[in-house]
């Protein structure tokens, strides 16, 4: 909300505003607008004012007493509530003359608007529709240049024609409320009055069935002639290369189909209705009088537990079709016996690992170690670490054989890269032997 | 002098309408004016078509409400009785269809109206005994959903059978076929002679309250398995 309307607010409370009128009171300022336009009145002296009270209070209150008195509290309200202004400035020297005020005017303004739909106002309006796009289509054959377009008929269709279409569609919402006010007033006058209340319905009915028929005559065949007239005049929009005219007639043309199509599917709903109630009033009000059955059908709903019964109603069952019969093959399982299909895995040297190994062994004696341990410091950093253990007994084999080791009785123990350990030998020279012996050391 | 444009059954069964009007009747459709087309057949051709069912043992019964419906009255023709909630429900239609309320809608009412009126006129208790006969015992926020799920099947049931239309959200079109429910307390006779005469007429059985089965009798199961 911004500061404007916060100023507005603060100040439409500072001076505590309200509006208090009394139906006479409108009906007064209808009256003075019609007088208005009757007498082409910019504003009234007093004399008409207390003249156009008196025909009010005529129509709305006739047994009225102290009209005069009645009028000067009326005016005074409507002026304490700036609904009637003083214009004339001339106080206290002579009687003064008044005038509506813009709020006087909005108000005249909406109830008019919300006046409900009769046949005049409808006729009318799609008359007066009509003769002003005849109006149009005259203009938009003898236009010969933009300027024509735009005040001959762009213009005419985008103001007096859209107002008109805005206007049947006012009327629209005014027949939607008279139809709910006719259901609801049907559904009250039976509730109240059973029996009695057939004729009264039945007039609404008649109200309804005259809406119908002229809701058909009017809106339906008249939309026809509105189309062909929109339809001519886009044909002459085009053919004179006027796209916005074009487009004026295209958007009327969608109000007048929405109108149209309003009255197609109410048509249909009030047509329902009508049929259904005229059903109701002959074949259930007239032959229930009294309203016995729905009693009786009540009680006999609230004793139905203890008293069930059941109506009865044909039943055709559906057509059986039975599968043809056929001789069945029993086919044996397919088996094969169990068995554990995993190998245990055996961590081996590649072959390659094996002679690679064997010719390190044969460079490191070719080198005349004097130990074993020596020959192992050689080869083993060769090996990876989870084979080395094994690779062990594979060079101390090698070593046996094509070395001459010594063993005495007494064997040192020496570590081996830290994570092996091995009993020592001597060896005589490192030189192949071929004719090898017996081992004489192990790890 | 029959102003009828069929003047045998050649001409009915020949009409594009029959088969659809045929198959309805044999399922237990009820075919009133809402229904134009079918009803303006029915009732151009009733006549002939009144011969036709009485040979199956049949009676097409045209009722002063405006609808037709097939009476089974012999075992020929497959036959059941309504179910405990579609009469409950089917009785409280037919008080709906009479309410000025109603009338003021144009027919339409919702399914929630239909329960709360149900259950404003029949004791709780009672109502979860009629709709759960085979429960002794019984968890009562249970047995009322139960109470609701049977009103709603009830429903879709008697709309199959022509007595309402559904439509959207829940509402209801009323018929007049559903004032055949009111048929036991037409006229002035006494409530039970009334009933009488209907089980007399083969229009209505009474039933054991705790009776679950929809089968009219023991000789409707030959009937069904007739092709």
């Amino acid at each position: 909300m911004n500061d404007n309307f916060l100023r507005v607010i603060a100040s439409l409370h500072r001076d505590g505003v309200n509006l208090d009128l009394k139906t006479v009171d409108i009906c007064f300022l209808v009256a003075l607008h019609a007088r208005a336009d009757q007498s082409g009145l910019t504003c009234f002296e007093e004399d008409v004012l207390l003249d156009v009270f008196e025909q009010v209070c005529d129509a709305v209150e006739a047994d009225a007493d102290n009209v005069a008195k009645r009028a000067t509290h009326a005016i005074q309200r409507l002026r304490d509530q700036r609904l009637l202004a003083r214009v004339d400035g001339a106080g206290v020297v002579r009687a003064g003359e008044y005038a509506l005020t813009q709020l006087a005017l909005g108000i005249i303004r909406f109830f008019q608007a919300d006046e409900a739909l009769t046949r005049e106002s409808l006729t009318l309006l799609t008359k007066t529709l009509l003769a002003s796009l005849a109006e149009a289509k005259a203009n938009a054959k003898q236009a010969t240049s933009p300027e024509q377009w735009r005040e001959g008929v762009i213009g005419p269709l985008r103001v007096t024609v859209g107002d008109l279409v805005g206007g049947i569609e006012r009327r629209q919402r005014g027949l939607d409320l008279q139809q709910e006010q006719v259901q609801k007033r049907i559904g009250e006058l039976l509730q109240e009055d059973w029996f009695g209340a057939i004729d009264q319905c039945q007039s609404l009915l008649d109200e309804t069935a005259s809406t119908l028929a002229e809701l058909n005559t009017v809106l339906l065949s008249d939309t026809n002639q509105i189309q062909a007239i929109l339809s001519d005049i886009e044909q002459l929009a085009a053919m004179a290369d006027m796209s916005d005219a074009e487009q004026t007639v295209h958007r009327v043309g969608e109000q007048v189909d929405r109108v149209a199509a309003w009255g197609g599917a109410r048509q249909r709903a009030w047509s329902d209705f009508y049929q259904y109630v005229h059903r109701f009033l002959r074949d259930v009000v007239r032959l229930d009088p009294d309203r016995a059955i729905s009693e009786r059908l009540r009680n006999r709903l609230a004793d139905w537990p203890s008293q069930p019964f059941a109506l009865v109603i044909a039943r055709t069952p559906s057509i059986r079709l039975l599968r043809e019969s056929t001789d069945r093959v029993e086919r044996p399982p397919v088996w094969q016996p169990s068995r554990d299909r995993e190998q245990q895995i055996e961590d081996v040297i590649p072959e390659s690992d094996l002679v690679t190994l064997e010719d390190r062994v044969r460079q490191s004696l070719a080198e005349d170690p004097e130990r074993l341990a020596d020959v192992l410091e050689e080869v083993l950093p060769h090996v990876a670490a989870v084979h080395r253990y094994v690779s062990v007994g594979r060079v101390t084999w090698q070593v046996a054989k094509e070395a001459r080791p010594q063993s005495p009785r007494e064997r040192d123990w020496k570590p081996i890269l830290n994570d092996i350990e091995i009993e020592d030998w001597q060896l005589r020279n490192g030189r192949p032997h071929r004719s090898s012996g017996q081992p004489e050391g192990q790890a | 002098m029959n102003d009828s444009s069929f003047q045998d059954i050649q001409s009915v069964i020949e009409d594009d309408l029959f088969p659809d009007v045929d198959l309805a009747l044999r399922r237990g459709c009820h075919i009133d004016r809402d229904e134009p087309d079918r009803y303006a057949f029915l009732s151009d051709a009733q006549l002939v078509l009144e011969e036709f069912y009485r040979r199956y043992g049949c009676e097409l019964v045209h009722t002063s409400d405006g609808f037709f419906y097939l009476l089974p009255q012999t075992d020929s023709m497959g036959r059941r009785h309504l179910s405990a909630g579609e009469m409950l429900v089917g009785q409280t239609l037919a008080l709906l269809y009479l309410d000025p309320a109603t009338v003021q809608a144009g027919g339409v009412t919702s399914q929630d109206v239909v329960a709360s009126r149900l259950a404003g006129l029949i004791n709780q208790q009672e109502l979860i005994r009629a709709l759960n006969p085979r429960r002794r015992r019984y968890d009562e926020r249970t047995a009322q959903r139960t109470v609701r799920d049977e009103i709603l099947k009830a429903i879709r049931g008697l709309s199959g059978l022509g007595f309402v239309d559904l439509l959207d959200e829940g509402q209801l079109r009323l018929r007049s076929s559903v004032l055949r429910f009111a048929d036991a307390v037409r006229g002035l006779a006494d409530p039970g002679e009334a009933m009488a005469k209907l089980v007399a007429e083969g229009k209505a059985v009474v039933v054991d309250g705790s009776e679950d089965d929809e089968d009219y009798d023991g000789d409707d199961e030959s009937a069904e398995e007739a092709p």
